[in-house]
């Protein structure tokens, strides 16, 4: 077996923090190498100095037992080095066969002179093919969806016939069947000894694909184990570097008083949802990318208009025109996009905590600095925010501590219904673990909650019912316990037969 | 790479207080910009003190950036929520030219004392409504505020030339109420104590209100103040209305202290305040700066003005030295990353 890509002691600084410690690591051609860690493991820093978009501090990375030093990417590129990136780098406004032959090697013959787009929407539709997308190669980025933009992506990267490919979390909005075909062609490019580094938080993605397991945490190197001889518990231990507890049901605080109730919802997206709310009760939303989970929450929180159907909760029917109303009423929503529609990320961690509860934080106008300090530490300590003090920016903290604040910030609101749009997603498993802890908690204080997560396994084990939602409808609502991952899944991808199969909505 | 660690524990130093220090940044800025001002400066004939530091030149210095130095606290707030308003200098002549023509061509019997109110009230509720439109129009239309600024630049300036026939309106030569209004208004306390109570009042308002929060969370992220249920309509509107009030406060100035109400003056008056909020360290994109750092820039812009007058240098050469200024000092406070590589 031979060693296609050689780290030796290679470091990162980013300012104070030390992203990269000291990693020596090896990796084999033709091999798919998974690359675990918590968020702000330094995982996605490593792959970025592998692709030259990142220089190194010291140490090196040698190539074929090659030394690589380069500026840019394309440099990278040139010796055959391939990045998917998690953050989907594309021009929104460039059509998807553009976006695919900019700076891609492979079509640089279409670069020269004029761009001539029927040339290059050809030349590319083997590649879209090879995806199994189905999309105008002329249409712009920006009309695509999520799932179709990433694709994409993996297109362009498979266009340059690279020798090594990073996958940086690249089924994070894929859905099942992509992901699937994403595998089939990993597996064809192992056949043609390209090596693959897979950086994902998906334990049974990784089990399924990856030859190796390496693992970092904190910026280091922990180590690497060859798939067939680990497991997951395992390997969640080497990440976060203890036991994580048990992943026992917790009880249920539903009763039986209704705290939201919905009927016949029709939005752009929604086509005819109805279900019951209860307090105490943890709802689960699940469904694939675009069946309509995330309008749900629009809707409910004043976002999306609401073209027919009624939304009630003990105050009477609502109406809703923008999320200050929402908030009147006691709904709350905390968004999937916690960078876009979440946090202010040049302001500090306190700020960010009091901005849906201004008003009820000051004195004629002006703050009211000692309740908002007061309330604010208590909360930072109560739901363990990692943050040097409330007044650090909250640029400076991770992932997950980020998105408690986020949290944090509902919390504050403390609204009779929360609903959570896939709020562990991209979130370690430390803060993933306390996240439940707080949805737990705020069910038993009798709050509805409605929880939506692509994640099933962290929904059967959160929640009391599970409403799956296809193409904007409610395919099903299933009692958790008595439900499967298999039979969730069954219902999310069925095109619907109207309301058929509607079993137990209202319960 | 040792000695890079080395360079590398000063910014760490300096962090602990990055708060105090955005603020120092431009401080150090102005404290360069007067040492620069005081060796330069010529000497007083016959006393031979240095002419910069005398009484009369340092309070012609703090008369002289009070125009620009209200405006450019408006212009804080407004590009604190990642906006811009480019029409402050046409506001300025339109409140400076119907300020003029209140006190010369109108004659309502009502006394004087109403009638001079009258003359800085009205004004001063013209420019408030239209900054208020300005904030509606961007929020519910959606138009970025650069094209309804743009818009506003251009059609007030006719609006104040159409007004006045494109005349200047003399005031306060001779001994009728316009003098009244132009001795009551433009004296050097009056001037400058305007300007220090509205600094003073807005940078409370900016740093310990709800507003003031609501300002820079639009700037920072405005899908995110939308989520987080902020009334960004409202948030807007008045902060375009403030900026509107301010504009009329320092064009009711302007036509007291230039004894006049001229619809051609206050032309690139929004530049000079974009280049002061910059100077003062706040971000164009929103989101981070303070009125203190403002103040800073109006006096490093006014300073560095006085000094080449002083000196009797060509305006020409005193606006290519603004121009250095201005890339600097924003180059001074970028964020420092390590530059070097390994």
């Amino acid at each position: 077996m031979d060693e296609i890509l050689v780290l030796k002691n290679v470091n990162k600084h980013f300012g104070g923090i030390h992203a990269v410690k000291d990693v020596s690591l090896r990796f084999n051609e033709g091999k798919v190498c998974a690359l675990m860690g918590e968020n702000g493991a330094g995982k996605s820093t490593l792959g970025k100095m592998i692709a030259g978009i990142y220089a190194l501090d010291s140490g090196e990375i040698r190539l074929n037992g090659e030394k690589l030093v380069f500026d840019n990417p394309l440099e990278a590129q040139k010796k055959g080095i391939g990045l998917v990136l998690q953050e989907l780098d594309v021009f929104p406004s460039l059509s998807v066969a553009q976006n695919i032959i900019l700076n891609n090697m492979s079509f640089a013959h279409l670069e020269k002179g004029f761009l001539n787009s029927n040339n290059i929407n050809e030349e590319v539709k083997p590649w879209l093919e090879k995806v199994r997308l189905d999309v105008n190669p002329g249409k712009p980025m920006e009309e695509l969806s999520m799932a179709q933009i990433q694709l994409v992506v993996i297109a362009r990267i498979l266009s340059m016939n690279c020798r090594l490919i990073i996958m940086d979390e690249p089924t994070s909005s894929l859905t099942d069947d992509a992901v699937d075909n994403l595998f089939s062609l990993i597996r064809d490019l192992k056949k043609d000894n390209v090596t693959i580094i897979y950086v994902s938080h998906k334990m049974n993605e990784i089990f399924q694909i990856a030859d190796e397991i390496a693992v970092m945490r904190d910026g280091e190197f922990i180590g690497k184990k060859s798939a067939d001889e680990t497991d997951p518990t395992d390997i969640i231990e080497m990440m976060v570097g203890r036991t994580v507890s048990g992943k026992e049901k917790q009880r249920s605080w539903a009763t039986g008083d209704v705290c939201l109730s919905v009927r016949n919802l029709i939005t752009p997206k929604m086509k005819d949802v109805s279900f019951d709310l209860h307090k105490g009760e943890v709802l689960g939303v699940a469904g694939l990318v675009g069946a309509g989970r995330t309008e749900l929450g629009e809707a409910l929180f004043g976002l999306e208009p609401v073209r027919s159907g009624s939304i009630r909760t003990e105050d009477g029917e609502l109406e809703l025109n923008n999320p200050g109303d929402a908030i009147k009423k006691g709904i709350g929503f905390i968004p999937e996009d916690r960078k876009l529609q979440g946090l202010m990320m040049s302001m500090s961690v306190q700020e960010n905590m009091i901005l849906s509860t201004l008003d009820d934080l000051n004195r004629k106008g002006f703050l009211d600095n000692s309740k908002i300090v007061k309330n604010v530490d208590s909360l930072i300590d109560n739901i363990r925010i990692k943050t040097p003090s409330g007044n650090s920016c909250v640029d400076t903290l991770s992932g997950g501590n980020q998105q408690k604040v986020l949290v944090a910030r509902w919390l504050m609101v403390d609204p009779e219904v929360l609903f959570l749009d896939d709020p562990t997603r991209g979130v370690d498993v430390g803060a993933k673990e306390d996240i439940y802890e707080i949805i737990t908690s705020l069910a038993s204080r009798g709050k509805g909650l409605i929880f939506v997560s692509s994640e099933l396994p962290e929904l059967l084990r959160c929640c009391d019912r599970i409403m799956v939602l296809s193409e904007g409808r409610a395919t099903a609502v299933l009692k958790c316990k008595e439900t499967t991952q298999q039979e969730i899944m069954s219902y999310a991808t069925a095109s619907v037969v109207a309301g058929s199969k509607n079993k137990g909505a209202t319960r | 790479m040792r000695l890079n660690e080395g360079v590398q524990s000063i910014p760490a130093v300096f962090k602990k207080s990055t708060g105090t220090l955005k603020k120092f940044q431009s401080f150090t800025g102005l404290v360069l910009i007067l040492f620069l001002a005081v060796i330069l400066s010529p000497r007083q004939h016959g006393t031979g003190r240095i002419l910069f530091l005398t009484p009369e030149n340092l309070s012609d210095i703090f008369r002289q950036v009070s125009e620009n130095g209200i405006i450019a606290i408006g212009m804080t707030f407004i590009i604190l929520t990642s906006g811009i308003d480019l029409s402050v200098g046409s506001l300025l002549a339109l409140a400076a030219t119907l300020c003029a023509k209140i006190l010369t061509q109108m004659n309502p019997s009502i006394g004087q004392p109403l009638h001079i109110f009258l003359a800085i009230f009205l004004p001063l509720m013209l420019t408030t409504g239209f900054g208020a439109l300005y904030g509606l129009l961007i929020s519910k239309l959606n138009i970025q505020p650069f094209i309804i600024t743009l818009a506003g630049m251009i059609g007030l300036r006719g609006f104040a030339r159409f007004l006045t026939n494109n005349a200047n309106i003399d005031i306060g030569f001779g001994d009728d109420i316009s003098a009244v209004f132009a001795n009551l208004i433009s004296p050097k306390p009056v001037v400058i104590t305007t300007f220090v109570v509205i600094a003073v009042i807005m940078s409370i308002i900016l740093g310990r209100t709800v507003f003031g929060l609501r300002v820079k969370s639009i700037g920072d992220n405005s899908i995110g103040s939308r989520y987080a249920g902020i009334p960004v309509t409202k948030t807007l509107l008045f902060t375009y209305a403030l900026s509107g009030l301010l504009t009329g406060v320092a064009g009711v100035l302007h036509a007291a202290q230039n004894h006049q109400g001229s619809p051609n003056d206050g032309v690139s008056y929004e530049l000079d305040a974009i280049a002061a909020v910059v100077i003062g360290g706040t971000k164009m994109t929103g989101g981070k700066g303070s009125i203190v750092g403002t103040i800073i820039g109006v006096f490093i812009m006014g300073i560095l003005t006085n000094t080449f007058r002083l000196k009797g240098v060509d305006i020409n050469i005193e606006m290519m030295a603004k121009a250095v200024i201005i890339i600097v000092a924003v180059w001074l406070q970028q964020p420092r990353k390590a530059r070097s590589k390994g």
